[in-house]
């Protein structure tokens, strides 16, 4: 079975990883000898690259997008507030910890939301800043947390989606383990559609890329018994977009 | 649970298609519910596919981008190999389906695991995966509301995006009670939240985490999720250790052509404009990162699938995105339900792909026949891939490889006449009306005799309609067929000189 100590592991991975380089090489000539041709060793021409041409340049006004956008979120479940600044968003969310008398909540650690002093404006609520301790558990903080909150990357309005970027201090637990999920949108962040979201990280590269990107639609849902929509199955099951500005 | 003992209930006991539809179409909620979902998802697919307007633009943007990639598929997979490498995850390739199972099985057992979280893979499910696991003593448990129900029964997956749709809630209750040790109602909330928590204590507890692979991004080394529950979120997110299993022909160039693909399949597989998860995992948790997984490995699977590069006739099954649309709108999968497909995919896409990653048309060939050839798969299909005729190919090839009677080989060669003219068609089907005076009895067709045998030695034919579908849709076939033509004549040309040049190679049938 497992070997214990860290070095023998790490052997191990290097052996399968010259095994798998070996392979490699055999699995892409058996390609190229199935498909009649050479090795194709530089990039094609790909000329159907992306959305069609027609699509490119569709852009909804801002009205418009926040409009869409709304419509398309509360359609599949979700919840959406249009806020005048940050400061309406603490009211807000300190508001709905009330509402739902929540105990415990994790916010990600973001400056945005270090600046409006959510934890002073609800005392009676636990809460938790994301990895500002090496030593918590991070997951288990998540995990426990009636509310989470966190401050979005992008949005798309034609899909309704939420974007976010997961880093040192935006774990991708805070918008998947709590039970409630409040999500704040600048709203110079919503755009029309996906591909104003997806094509700039082709543009940024594999190296700028985080571990993890999450597009989230909506609340959690499945319709895997009988059909019946049930909300909330393993991701939260209520979530707030809040558009600010 | 789908290991080699066959598991017992609804699930595919038979051994051909004939004997398994007849355990299907016996089963009257079965027939109710599979007409129901695939109803209310067509329906969805419908409506979602004219409210985003130039489908068919957007369809055939899908295709080119899967016709390119998997015609340079050595050029993009080998990048995705490499950048997924220098992302830190461990990339393996598995040619068969034994060497993937070998693969996933070490990682386990170096892993010292106990447990392993599972989010839905049709991979996983053609590799038998969590029957294997159990023989090392590690738990496999499904984490997708509906695979977790059927893994509970014991069962196969009967649809490839609602895998229990043949199962009522009282059923799910009886189920659920058992796991539990009290007894539950039969109310969705009840027993979706029983599950809820549940599968929190299990993705808590489990040392793996091992999910399939919607698309993988060739560019960035990135590799794609498409789900609504969030299952396949803490499958990435908690579990220290995380496999995934792709099939070799998940790729596609970047994430500006994942717009294509995500505008294409949620659409055709629910009706959503976008599933309410869409991840992007792009190697293992950075050294600062306080979750996901510390270790993360890709293995590549073939297990068949290269058998159809090079090939004119079955190559396009490789586009396929694995929506299920055409099992939707397919009018024999909506009367027999998944199960008596008998391998891991079901309906029209099942019909093809199985036969042709198992490279053996003698065992499956009645497969084949489980389709009325109307072309309904195709027009569903949102990469565009011409099934139908696929259906009819692999028929052909089980006549050519000797498996068809004497009398079958007559047909196929009369098949492929009148189908070469719509006007010999319709004049076939007249005949037919004329005809079948002399084989109807009570209003149905039940001779096994002829043109119909393959059809009726498992389910009654209605008599044709005094007005046939023909008749009113002449040019649909047609248009279909003319139009597939004008689509990709030089990518068809080549792939047709490159099995002349093979044939004459090997001397041999790609797939016999």
């Amino acid at each position: 079975m497992a070997e214990t100590g860290m070095g023998s592991h790490r052997d191990w991975l290097a052996q399968l990883e010259s095994e798998s380089r070996a392979k490699q090489q055999a699995f892409m000539d058996g390609i190229a000898t199935k498909l009649g041709r050479p090795r194709v060793t530089s990039a094609p021409a790909h000329p159907f690259r992306g959305a069609p041409d027609f699509w490119n340049g569709f852009e909804w006004p801002l009205e418009e997008r926040i409009e869409r956008f709304t419509d398309n979120f509360k359609s599949v479940g979700g919840h959406v507030e249009r806020l005048a600044d940050m400061e309406a968003v603490k009211r807000f969310i300190a508001a709905k910890a009330v509402e739902l008398k929540a105990r415990y909540a994790v916010r990600q650690n973001q400056p945005e939301l270090a600046a409006i002093g959510l934890e002073e404006a609800m005392p009676e609520v636990r809460f938790a800043v994301w990895n500002t301790d090496r030593e918590e558990h991070w997951m288990a903080r998540a995990a426990e947390a009636d509310i989470g909150v966190m401050l979005v990357d992008h949005a798309a309005a034609y899909t309704g989606s939420l974007a976010v970027l997961s880093s040192k201090d935006t774990g991708r637990s805070v918008s998947l383990l709590p039970t409630v999920l409040i999500a704040v949108v600048p709203i110079e962040r919503l755009h029309t559609r996906l591909g104003e979201i997806l094509v700039p990280f082709d543009e940024a590269g594999r190296e700028a890329l985080p571990a993890g990107i999450h597009f989230i639609s909506g609340p959690s849902r499945s319709a895997d018994i009988e059909n019946d929509l049930t909300i909330g199955v393993h991701g939260p099951g209520i979530v707030y977009a809040l558009l600010v500005g | 649970m789908s290991g080699t003992t066959q598991p017992v209930g609804s699930t595919a006991a038979g051994t051909t298609v004939k004997e398994r539809a007849e355990l299907a179409l016996n089963d009257e909620f079965l027939r109710k519910a599979v007409k129901f979902t695939t109803e209310r998802l067509r329906g969805g697919k419908l409506k979602a596919s004219e409210e985003h307007g130039n489908w068919d633009d957007w369809r055939e943007r899908g295709r080119q981008i899967r016709l390119h990639t998997i015609a340079h598929l050595d050029y993009y997979l080998n990048l995705f190999a490499d950048n997924a490498r220098a992302n830190g995850v461990h990339v393996h390739f598995a040619h068969t389906a034994a060497e993937a199972v070998k693969l996933s099985l070490a990682i386990a057992e170096r892993n010292d695991a106990k447990s392993v979280v599972k989010s839905k893979s049709m991979v996983t499910e053609e590799l038998h995966l969590n029957h294997a696991l159990e023989s090392i003593g590690v738990e496999a448990v499904e984490t997708d509301l509906g695979e977790y129900i059927i893994q509970l029964a014991g069962e196969t997956p009967s649809h490839i995006i609602i895998p229990a749709i043949h199962k009522n809630r009282y059923q799910i209750a009886a189920l659920l009670s058992a796991e539990a040790g009290e007894t539950l109602a039969p109310d969705t909330t009840v027993l979706a939240g029983f599950v809820r928590k549940k599968l929190r204590e299990k993705f808590l507890e489990a040392d793996i985490g091992m999910t399939g692979c919607n698309f993988a991004i060739a560019e960035t080394g990135s590799m794609v999720l498409f789900e609504n529950e969030g299952n396949a979120r803490m499958v990435t997110t908690v579990p220290k250790t995380q496999i995934t299993l792709m099939g070799m022909e998940r790729i596609i160039p970047s994430w500006s052509d994942l717009e294509v693909m995500a505008t294409l399949l949620p659409r055709s597989a629910t009706g959503q404009k976008l599933t309410v998860y869409m991840s992007g995992i792009t190697g293992p948790r950075r050294a600062a990162d306080a979750d996901g997984p510390e270790e993360m490995h890709i293995i590549i699977v073939d297990n068949g699938r290269s058998n159809q590069l090079g090939d004119p006739e079955f190559q396009e099954l490789l586009n396929c995105i694995r929506c299920g649309a055409c099992l939707n709108a397919c009018p024999v999968y909506r009367h027999i339900g998944g199960h008596a497909y008998g391998g891991t995919y079901s309906g029209p896409i099942g019909a093809v792909l199985t036969p042709a990653l198992q490279k053996n048309v003698a065992e499956w060939d009645d497969i084949a026949n489980a389709s009325s050839l109307c072309g309904a798969c195709y027009e569903a299909c949102p990469v565009k891939i011409p099934l139908h005729d696929m259906l009819v190919y692999l028929r052909r090839r089980k006549v050519e490889a000797g498996h068809g009677s004497k009398l079958e080989s007559l047909g196929m060669k009369g098949f492929a006449t009148v189908m070469g003219s719509a006007g010999r068609f319709g004049g076939v089907l007249k005949l037919g009306k004329l005809g079948q005076k002399l084989v109807v009895r009570g209003g149905v067709i039940r001779t096994k005799l002829g043109p119909l045998k393959g059809w009726n030695t498992y389910r009654v034919a209605p008599s044709l309609p005094k007005q046939s579908f023909r008749d009113t849709w002449a040019t649909l076939e047609e248009e279909i067929r003319v139009g597939l033509r004008e689509t990709a004549p030089d990518v068809k040309q080549r792939l047709e000189a490159v099995i002349r040049e093979r044939k004459q190679k090997e001397g041999g049938s790609l797939h016999g």
